[in-house]
């Protein structure tokens, strides 16, 4: 495939960008890579493109390159945690960064682990796959909710709550509504009480 | 009420205990090594709040502590008891601890995770323990939304965490496997399988008592049961084994054998100084002389519980005051006599 940039060179960087939640596949050459700005990868692109080279090394253990330490200075614009960090202490800082170190980590993390995928279980509440709509039923105490009945109304009410920010943030409305409805519906039964 | 460690399971003896952990992250915050401490110290409080009625759940008692509030002693104590590990034990930055009545069921928070949950009993029950710990962790995710990713599934401070975030581990004693030439070759041979042996006390001839412990390697691309079943897998084969040199040793070296349990039963029932090395070859000798009927003792006979009693931090608990090295080897001679089960 031809960079989609340039139209001459092959392209050997695959560039995924999600923005509000819509993903847009880009095939670049190196060259012209280096020249785009790439936010926090910027690094990884600046001189020779390194990340073959990276990748080869078991968590950055090996091999000097000067162009390795390019790499290193990508940062989790989230808690500031560089890769330079990550290597020396090989801890993150926080849940984002494993999406910005994703392509720098991912053959790590398989040596490690052998797979770079997981099979277990999934999160029973606070989660939907990708395009899935949640609902606030399954929040409330009702339906597969096992403690049926014992959450109590504050508890539920802090949980929509949460629910109700989560679904702003995602532009969920119709879900944010169902969620607010329902925490009046709640708030009306405490003052009942 | 009885700690887990006072409790003994008949079944299978040879087994001392079996545990589950769980790491999670609630994905509003960084993880604690990037957390500041204003917001950790929010954060304890609103998992704290969160979860104040846990006990709803399983019925049990739980206490709850600031790691800050408890003594350095306290602390090393919970840490030999395996409530957390030494690293937690020595943190200074804040941390929260839930922690049930008979220390089986344990939260740490904001530790090297904000939520690290553990379940404990003595004996092999890793399908009951994961049983309990999904329910709990269920009940703990209705509350507190988790930083999870669909690729990697639950996100965690260290990447050897990532996936499932479970750890499954069962405690063996393997006093006469270990001596073997072949064991350590065994022990590599499991790491081909992906699970782990390590001393519990130690490692190699530095692990006094010849108690070791399996554990998953892998954390990722693994389903739950199938890291619980490869675990039990290991420790059943190891446990297999054990019985088998051992029923040879007793066939073929019986006289030799009785006279090591009875001779370490002598010591330790008379000694009146004691360092932890020896005591804990001697209290290993007794582990299997009772397990192989050569000693018979009377009532609750949990030798463990006097493995951990013999450790340095919960023998200063137990003797209510700080000790010496002279002073402790004398405290674990006089504690081991009083705790040491009577013969029939």
């Amino acid at each position: 495939m031809l960079c989609e940039r340039c139209k001459i060179r092959e392209a050997n960087i695959q560039y995924t960008e999600v923005i509000n939640g819509v993903k847009t596949e880009h095939h670049f050459c190196a060259q012209c890579a280096k020249e785009m700005d790439f936010g926090p990868y910027a690094a990884i692109f600046d001189g020779e493109f390194p990340l073959g080279k990276l990748l080869s090394g078991l968590l950055g253990i090996g091999e000097e390159q000067e162009e390795q330490k390019k790499a290193h200075q990508v940062i989790c614009p989230a808690c500031r945690t560089s890769y330079e960090e990550f290597i020396k202490n090989s801890r993150f800082g926080c849940p984002e960064c494993y999406g910005i170190f994703d392509l720098l980590i991912g053959e790590n993390i398989k040596q490690l682990q052998g797979s770079d995928t997981h099979k277990g279980k999934r999160p029973r509440y606070h989660y939907q796959e990708e395009g899935e709509q949640c609902s606030v039923e399954t929040l409330s105490g009702q339906g597969e909710n096992v403690w049926e009945g014992e959450l109590d109304i504050e508890e539920q009410i802090r949980i929509l709550d949460a629910r109700l920010q989560e679904a702003i943030a995602r532009e969920e409305y119709e879900v944010a509504a169902q969620c607010r409805d329902k925490i009046r519906e709640l708030k009306e039964e405490i003052g009942k009480c | 009420m009885l700690k887990w460690f006072e409790c003994i399971d008949p079944k299978r003896p040879g087994i001392i205990s079996s545990r589950v952990r769980l790491v999670r992250n609630w994905n509003q915050y960084a993880f604690p090594s990037r957390l500041p401490q204003k917001e950790s110290l929010k954060m304890l409080r609103q998992l704290e709040l969160g979860l104040q009625n846990l006990g709803s759940l399983d019925g049990k008692h739980y206490d709850y502590w600031y790691l800050g509030d408890l003594s350095d002693l306290d602390r090393k104590a919970l840490g030999e008891r395996r409530v957390f590990n030494s690293t937690i034990a020595s943190k200074k930055t804040p941390t929260g601890l839930i922690l049930s009545e008979q220390e089986d069921t344990g939260i740490v928070l904001n530790g090297t995770d904000h939520i690290r949950l553990q379940m404990i009993s003595p004996g092999l029950h890793l399908g009951e323990l994961w049983e309990q710990c999904d329910r709990m962790d269920d009940y703990i995710n209705a509350r507190f939304p988790y930083a999870f990713d669909k690729k990697y599934g639950y996100l965690t401070s260290f990447p050897t965490n990532v996936g499932t975030g479970m750890r499954a581990s069962v405690v063996l004693h393997l006093p006469t496997l270990s001596l073997g030439k072949k064991f350590n070759g065994l022990v590599t041979e499991m790491g081909r399988f992906g699970a782990v042996v390590r001393g519990v006390y130690g490692e190699g001839s530095e692990n006094y008592g010849a108690l070791y412990e399996v554990s998953n390697q892998k954390t990722l691309g693994l389903t739950e049961k199938e890291i619980l079943d490869l675990v039990n897998r290991v420790a059943l084969q190891l446990l297999a084994q054990e019985r088998q040199v051992r029923k040879i040793t007793l066939e073929k070296r019986r006289l030799e054998y009785e006279d090591e349990v009875y001779k370490s039963y002598g010591v330790l029932k008379y000694a009146r100084r004691m360092s932890a090395k020896d005591a804990m070859i001697f209290l290993s000798r007794i582990m299997s002389g009772i397990v192989d009927g050569i000693l018979e003792a009377e009532g609750n006979c949990a030798i463990y519980r006097v493995m951990l009693g013999i450790q340095p931090a919960n023998l200063q608990k137990i003797s209510e005051r700080p000790l010496e090295k002279e002073e402790l080897d004398e405290a674990r001679a006089a504690y081991i006599r009083r705790e040491l089960p009577e013969l029939k």
